[in-house]
């Protein structure tokens, strides 16, 4: 039930492993998470108020929390390429990500081209944030604002990414490349 | 006269402190930039002026708009006193300082991506199964659109697809050789033309795509765009010379109906 992905969104909703577990769920997902620490991975558990796309019933609690089972440590370069993601869209999406915590959870659609725009070229910049709204690392709300998408609750360390980025120092000139241009985006 | 004057910029005000507001829920100003004490006593001042129903609603409206702007106070400093309080113009600076390599690992050392595994399942199978065998033949769901007795499908040319334009004629880059060739050609003698006077087609959509092309050709190298005054000159190049930078700076031209008509 939590590998498996049964709709848009993977991983299985609390009343779901309640119904096939029965009420000792938790338990049984504690010893898997047990099991599953050989193979570097882990369940993780999202709370209701941080799935932006879920909204809350009156009596809801636990009963709509969402579980995932998702990598415990984290991917080398080369095995984020073997995955399909290039640099280039890894740090786009560090950016949005960034700018938009530090916007306290929204920003501007057009803020957040221009910033991923910089990095990634203009052109890939609009594709890319067609990308990262479908795969749920950002939403789009009524207003046009962008906000934190289901996926970042669940995938990222968001502490210890705005920590790493507060910390950090520029690189040195010899070494920093300069932004593709246009041309290299339309080809792209 | 002075009761309307009164009530008309306090009309005025209560919109304009709206707009703040809105603005500031849009993330474009620091919530903290409208002093809430100064925003009440505007509202309060106005409060003895409302008449009509619309003056009720507008002050209502700005009542709302302040306390969602004290919601956002109130969240920003919840949010400046958690782990993930950076300052917006600091995370701005450091973005544009890192290079991509060190931004994709910084998102790779806090990032642990979920498992998902997508296949078909039995049950699935058995669905899909049952659908396919109820489902009409063709020719029964044409039925029921009504379209008619049933027409063959027909071969097309090349040539019957491009009046249609389902295809291009000619490949884009033809076209940008072809007008590259044309350039050189109208600037045999004084080595440049008058760009309005080059770009112009034979109606507005033909002049557009012209337009387009040469702006292809100037990036692309294939011709300089020189300006002088008020007059813009295409200088075509024997031989592209392509920029493997980009080109240094972008120059937007609109082409209106009117433009055209004044560079006649």
């Amino acid at each position: 039930m939590l590998f498996f992905k049964r709709g848009r969104v993977p991983g299985a909703r609390s009343w779901e492993l309640k119904t096939g577990l029965g009420k000792g769920y938790t338990k049984v997902l504690e010893q898997l998470d047990e099991s599953l620490k050989d193979l570097d991975l882990e369940v993780k558990k999202v709370e209701p108020q941080t799935l932006s796309d879920y909204k809350p019933g009156p009596d809801d609690g636990e009963e709509e929390s969402r579980y995932f089972v998702r990598l415990k440590g984290t991917l080398a370069p080369k095995e984020a390429r073997l995955c399909g993601w290039r640099i280039d869209n890894l740090a786009a999406l560090a950016a949005a990500l960034a700018l938009v915590v530090s916007k306290q959870g929204r920003s501007e659609r057009k803020e957040l081209e221009t910033i991923i725009g910089n990095k990634a070229g203009r052109w890939r910049a609009l594709t890319l944030m067609d990308t990262f709204l479908r795969s749920g690392y950002l939403e789009e709300d009524e207003e046009g604002l962008v906000k934190l998408g289901w996926r970042t609750r669940a995938e990222l360390d968001l502490p210890s990414l705005m920590m790493l980025l507060a910390e950090s120092k520029a690189p040195s000139a010899e070494s920093s490349e300069p932004v593709e241009d246009d041309q290299a985006s339309i080809e792209g | 006269m002075t009761e309307k004057v009164r009530r008309l910029s306090g009309r005025r005000e209560l919109e304009e402190l709206i707009q703040t507001c809105i603005s500031i829920e849009n993330r474009r100003f620091n919530p903290f930039l409208l002093d809430i004490t100064e925003a009440l006593r505007i509202i309060r001042r106005h409060s003895n002026q409302l008449r009509t129903i619309d003056d009720h609603l507008l002050d209502m409206r700005a009542i709302t708009s302040v306390a969602r702007v004290v919601g956002l106070q109130s969240a920003n400093l919840r949010f400046q006193s958690s782990a993930l309080f950076v300052d917006p113009s600091m995370v701005q600076q450091k973005l544009d300082s890192l290079s991509r390599e060190q931004m994709a690992e910084f998102l790779l050392l806090s990032w642990h991506p979920i498992v998902e595994l997508e296949q078909l399942t039995l049950a699935s199978t058995k669905e899909a199964k049952e659908f396919w065998e109820r489902m009409l033949s063709f020719f029964e769901r044409r039925k029921r659109l009504h379209l008619g007795p049933f027409v063959s499908p027909d071969a097309a040319d090349f040539e019957e697809l491009a009046r249609m334009h389902v295809v291009e004629e000619k490949a884009y880059t033809r076209k940008m050789q072809d007008l590259w060739k044309e350039l050189k050609e109208s600037a045999e003698k004084d080595e440049r033309v008058d760009y309005w006077n080059f770009i112009r087609g034979s109606d507005f959509a033909a002049t557009i795509a012209r337009a387009q092309l040469v702006s292809f050709l100037v990036t692309y190298g294939y011709a300089n765009l020189q300006r002088k005054g008020n007059s813009m000159f295409l200088v075509p190049k024997a031989r592209p010379d392509p920029h493997p930078e980009g080109s240094p700076l972008s120059f937007p031209i609109p082409i209106t109906k009117e433009v055209l008509i004044r560079a006649k």
